[in-house]
């Protein structure tokens, strides 16, 4: 029961009039936001303007257009990702225990952290030394391989029994050309990586905004918005980007990231439509929502609404829409790669396929190291997106839906 | 305290367009608020009062220009709302507060209570998060909380508590005026006399003007200066609340009145049953909307009706002219029965009418039968709408029988 | 002499939940008698609505656990295999529920489902099943039942729908009909029109009618015999008249006085519900109560005790008839007032005031 106190309550103190007045500072995650990409874009033109074409003295390596992409991307995620999770430890802590509980959830989780930390180092931490034509089809160090179905082999290793023996020199083996495999293979990784967060980030943020949007305002704004999706849904990303690669990506010399960046752009941009339709149907049932009308009936800006209201609590939504697009975007890179219409620098998983079963020397079945390890680390791959989507919305959704 | 109004409503409006066909045109109007007008002084409680449909909600949505309304004025504090902008409407909401419906979607799953509660002082541009949690945490305990509440999440609340929370956000802007809409629907008994004296002591204390809306009677009655009672759209009834209760003059007020269970079981049981369901407010009935259930409906003058016989020849009317008649009846006995009918009207010009209709119905021949019945029985109540005017008991109300005595006490009808 | 058609003795019901067991029925007994009508009132957490599911096991058995016995015309329902209780369900014992849009399947038509309630307990052809379930909707007040036969659920309104919950519900003449707060999702007017509709079905079906609410009203209004259940235990029961009128238990006083709008200023109940994993030990409603003395802090449950009349005789049932005089023959001694509070023993009085709570 209230205590009828004498004193007056607090919120009759307040002066109005002089409080009012303040448009608001940005957050402290907004200023942050801001600075990290002021850096970023600092960089960029130190990079462009002053020092192309030359790696960056300070970090050892050249940066190019799907680089920068990629650094945006991770500043992103931070931001919107990260950050909330850290700033909100009780609400963490609760999505973590809820999480723990579910243990193929977990397993998922850690299958793409090492896929992601993979991705983030590259090859480059390992010394790996040049492909050699000599040592072409080595065994991986668990295996063997019969000697005489190809003569003219040299086997590193040593020979039992007619058995080419495998070597620690090549993990993995080697394939026709004598790439060491193993080393193709972490490049392949960092590179699913990087199509992954830049195509994820861009399709992400488009389809928050237009999504949000549309279902927040309805009407003909809705319509219009809606339609453009339908037709641009129409338009298959692969075909176009099989379109734009055939007709440039045949000058070599002029692009220098073999097209990562191109198919992040026409994938991100224009394979989006789906999780736009999700967060809208989202939105459309939040703005109905007490505490959205609540915020309006206080005075709260549309903007402010959707900002605070509408988009964070969508996140399941986003996050689960994303997990199961991004799996098949990375294989539609890789199938493209494969089909020789990308080609990244380091090699992506399809060039590795691609050269894996290449080669008159041995059957690709008796060469099972240059494509099975690629095969299966996707067929991981797929599989975890898959669950830790799931997981994620058992995890984050339930709360907002219980009484 | 002067005597004018805190909130003053005329002949307010809210219709929503009814869209069909491909091109999407305007094909009629719900008409969900249609002509509401009252007063609201400082430190008093108006109730609105109806079941649903009624329009009520939308009033409050309407009345605050959370919607702009179709039609009417809104005036706080002498200032019509529809003209402000910017600052003096910044300086509206603060005013100006509402709890809704449901506190278990009344908040935002991710925020805690200290959040939820702070934000509308945020919103106003109040940047020192000290002073917001110092004003959030004095609120709560305003509300009956605890300050160690206040970091929890609104899911860990029962719907009392939540509605204490709603409360508090409500109150943080210090308001002059509160609306709030069902506030006590979705709460156990003793939980609701909780809210309710919650209610009291903070208008009270902070001499709140206060729109209560609610289904239920027995709220409003407790806690409501004076009310208002809505029917599709409209007010029928509006003034102080003893005398409303008391002396109802509508007889959509005395049928809700008497539908209340009375909690004496000796009561007497005399309740005034409807007939029907409320009708589609896309499509109004013309005259006064209340005129399909009314029991009071007045007859023709033309012809004598005794009591309730009037009720039964409209219900027939009725469903002639809706198409609900079944066309099996073996002869106009059954027709009667089925419609609760006499077996002679007792004025005999209205027996022939009838006589000649019921033939019509058994010959399969409905609309001849709903032509020979329009045409004879047409009721005042359906030509024109009423308006709200005085009556003898002290308040207004949209009846052309107000101050007339209840059914219950007529003689025959006609004189 | 009449028995009870419905017998629930030492009803207990448990559900185990992350945060423990819940005991949402903790012991409770009560009885229907045929034709005549029960009210269980209660608000949230009394275990009311559980205690109903529990009758005929709508309850899934894997989540909650019940114990007792509940006896139904000498059959006690809770040895029963689970094919042999389907056959009371819908049978003999019919079931009307809160909100109807759930009871209701929105793919199917109204008259469809009333047919397969018809249908699942009687060997009728579907005809003959399409003609009964006409006078259903008929007789339930649905107009132009023939026509609206064919319509689907969200053709009709609230109150409708709840119609056609009931006829459904008396599909096969059911002897005993258990309504959950059927009528507290519709407006008052709706209200009045479905509760007059049950009163009359009870009468012309000597239909036994076990109904859950925590509307006072709507239990004056309609009932025989109240049951008030607070937290999972009965706090009083007794003949409608008698626990309106003298009103015994400090709970049942406290929610009496606490209705708003009769007009006099109205009291309000200090403090919260009990935790249902761990309710307070001796009489549950204790920690609110007004007049708690130290014996109500601990033990069990109390006992029930009767109520007295002025003249120092049970109280009995004033019937309708000549013979309430003497209170053997209606056999209603059977089944007195009663109330479990400590304050009614030899000892201890109760102030005739409510008292009002603080905080």
């Amino acid at each position: 029961m209230p205590s009828s106190s004498s004193d007056a309550p607090a919120f009759t103190q307040v002066d109005w009039d002089e409080v009012g007045d303040g448009v608001g500072r940005p957050g402290a995650r907004t200023i942050g936001f801001g600075l990290a990409l002021g850096v970023l874009a600092a960089l960029l033109a130190y990079d462009f303007v002053i020092n192309p074409d030359k790696t960056m003295a300070p970090l050892e390596w050249d940066v190019r257009r799907e680089g920068w992409l990629v650094l945006v991307s991770l500043v992103v995620v931070a931001r919107y990702g990260l950050v909330p999770l850290v700033a909100d430890r009780d609400r963490t802590a609760r999505y973590v225990d809820a999480f723990r509980q579910r243990r193929a959830g977990v397993l998922a989780l850690t299958y793409l952290t090492v896929f992601a930390v993979i991705g983030l180092v590259g090859p480059g931490v390992f010394e790996f030394s040049y492909a050699k034509l000599g040592h072409r089809l080595q065994p991986p160090v668990f295996a063997s391989v019969s000697t005489d179905i190809v003569h003219t082999y040299s086997c590193v290793g040593p020979v039992v029994d007619g058995a080419c023996q495998g070597t620690w020199q090549y993990p993995l083996g080697t394939n026709y050309i004598g790439e060491n495999v193993f080393k193709n293979w972490l490049s392949g990784i960092h590179v699913a990586f990087k199509v992954g967060i830049s195509t994820a980030v861009i399709m992400a943020t488009v389809a928050t905004v237009v999504g949000t949007v549309a279902g927040y305002y309805g009407g003909v704004v809705d319509d219009l918005l809606m339609r453009y999706v339908d037709i641009q849904q129409t338009v298959p990303a692969i075909v176009v980007y099989i379109i734009l690669a055939t007709l440039f990506l045949g000058n070599m010399t002029n692009i220098s990231d073999g097209g990562l960046f191109a198919f992040a752009l026409v994938f991100g941009l224009l394979d989006w439509g789906g999780i736009a339709r999700l967060v809208r149907a989202d939105a459309m049932q939040r703005r109905t929502t007490g505490y959205v009308r609540a915020a309006k009936a206080a005075g709260a800006s549309n903007l402010r609404v959707m900002r605070r209201h509408v988009v964070p609590n969508s996140t399941a939504t986003i996050v689960t829409a994303l997990t199961r697009r991004i799996p098949l975007v990375i294989l539609a890179q890789i199938g493209l790669a494969f089909l020789e219409l990308n080609r990244t620098r380091p090699v992506s998983l399809g060039n590795v396929l691609l050269v894996g079963v290449m080669g008159r020397h041995m059957p690709w079945h008796v060469k099972w190291w240059t494509t099975v390890p690629a095969v299966l680390f996707l067929v991981g791959m797929v599989v975890s997106f898959n669950v830790f989507g799931d997981t994620v919305r058992d995890v984050l959704d339930p709360r907002e839906e219980a009484q | 305290m002067t005597d004018d109004p805190l909130l003053s409503v005329r002949d307010l409006a809210q219709h929503y367009p009814v869209r069909s066909g491909l091109l999407r045109r305007v094909t009629g109007h719900v008409e969900a608020v249609d002509g509401v007008s009252f007063d609201v002084h400082q430190g008093e409680t108006f109730g609105l009062v109806g079941e649903s449909g009624c329009g009520k909600s939308t009033t409050a949505t309407s009345m605050l220009h959370l919607e702009s309304p179709t039609g009417g004025e809104v005036r706080f504090d002498g200032d019509p709302v529809a003209s402000l902008d910017g600052d003096a409407m910044d300086r509206f909401r603060r005013r100006a507060q509402v709890v809704f419906q449901d506190p278990n979607s009344a908040f935002d799953p991710r925020l805690t209570v200290a959040e939820s509660v702070a934000e509308p002082l945020a919103i106003h541009g109040m940047d020192d998060p000290d002073r917001r949690r110092e004003i959030t945490l004095d609120t709560l305990e305003r509300v009956g909380l605890a300050a160690a509440d206040a970091d929890r999440y609104p899911h860990e609340f029962s719907g009392g508590q939540k509605q204490r929370i709603a409360l508090a956000r409500a109150l943080v802007l210090n308001p002059d005026l509160l609306v709030v809409d069902e506030p006590v629907s979705a709460l156990d008994v003793s939980v609701q006399a909780e809210i309710l004296s919650l209610l009291q002591d903070l208008q009270a204390d902070l001499g709140l003007a206060m729109v209560l809306i609610s289904h239920d009677l027995g709220v409003v009655r407790q806690v409501c200066d004076r009310v208002g009672v809505m029917y599709l759209g409209k007010l029928v009834e509006r003034g102080p609340t003893e005398s409303l209760f008391s002396d109802p003059q509508h007889p959509y007020t005395e049928a809700l009145l008497s539908a209340i269970p009375e909690p004496d079981p000796r009561a007497d049981d005399d309740a005034v049953e409807l007939t029907g369901d409320v009708p589609d407010p896309s499509n109004p009935p013309a005259g006064c909307s209340f005129h399909p259930r009314c029991p009071r409906i007045r007859p023709p003058d033309e012809f004598e009706f005794t009591n309730g016989t009037f009720r039964a020849v409209a219900d027939l009317k009725l469903a002639l002219a809706n198409g609900t008649v079944d066309g099996e009846f073996d002869d106009s006995a059954a027709v009667r029965e089925a419609f609760d009918l006499p077996s002679a009207l007792a004025d005999d010009e209205a027996e022939q009418v009838l006589a000649d209709a019921l033939d019509s119905v058994i010959a399969g021949r409905n609309e001849v039968a709903a032509d020979r019945l329009a045409e004879a029985f047409t009721s005042e109540c359906e030509r024109e709408v009423p308006a709200l005017e005085p009556t003898a008991a002290g308040h207004v109300a949209a009846c052309i029988r107000r101050d007339e005595p209840s059914t219950a006490d007529a003689p025959a009808e006609g004189d | 002499m009449t028995d009870s058609l419905l017998s629930v003795r030492d009803l207990r019901i448990r559900f185990g939940t992350d945060d423990g067991t819940v005991r949402a029925v903790d012991g409770i007994d009560f009885d229907v008698r045929a034709g005549e009508t029960v009210c269980l009132v209660g608000e949230s957490g009394s275990g009311k609505t559980v205690a109903c599911e529990s009758i005929t096991r709508l309850i899934p058995t894997t989540s909650a656990t019940v114990e007792g016995s509940i006896r139904f015309d000498g059959t006690d329902l809770t040895t029963l295999s689970e094919s042999a209780l389907e056959s009371y369900r819908g049978g003999r014992i019919g079931h009307v529920f809160q909100n109807p849009q759930d009871a209701l399947d929105p793919v199917y038509t109204v008259g469809a489902q009333v047919v397969e309630a018809i249908r699942i307990h009687r060997d009728v052809s579907k005809g003959r099943a399409r003609e009964q379930a006409i006078d259903l909707l008929d007789r339930v007040g649905i107009g132009d039942a023939e026509s609206r036969f064919e319509d689907y659920p969200h053709q009709f309104s609230g109150g409708m729908k709840q119609r056609v919950v009931v006829a459904m519900a008396l599909a096969c003449d059911p002897d005993l009909l258990i309504a959950d707060e059927p009528t507290t999702a519709l407006d008052v007017t709706i209200q009045r029109q479905v509760l007059d509709l049950l009163a009359d079905l009870q009468a012309e079906r000597e239909m036994a009618l076990l109904f859950v609410t925590h509307d006072l009203g709507v239990v004056a209004d309609i009932a025989d015999r109240v049951v008030v259940m607070y937290a999972g235990a009965v706090m009083e029961r007794g003949d409608v008249y008698d626990v309106f009128e003298a009103p015994a238990h400090p709970y049942t006083r406290a929610l009496m006085a606490c209705l708003p709008g009769r007009g006099e200023a109205f009291e309000t109940i200090g403090g919260q519900f009990p935790d249902p994993t761990d309710p307070p030990d001796g009489c549950r409603f204790h920690p609110r109560c007004p007049h708690a003395i130290e014996e109500c802090e601990s033990g069990s449950h109390p006992d029930f005790r009767t109520m007295e009349q002025a003249d120092g005789t049970a109280t009995a049932t004033p019937g309708d008839d000549a013979d309430t005089d003497s209170a053997t023959t209606t056999g209603d001694d059977a089944r007195p007032h009663e109330a479990a509070c400590v304050l009614y023993d030899d000892v201890h009085t109760i102030p005739t005031d409510v008292g009002v709570a603080d905080d």
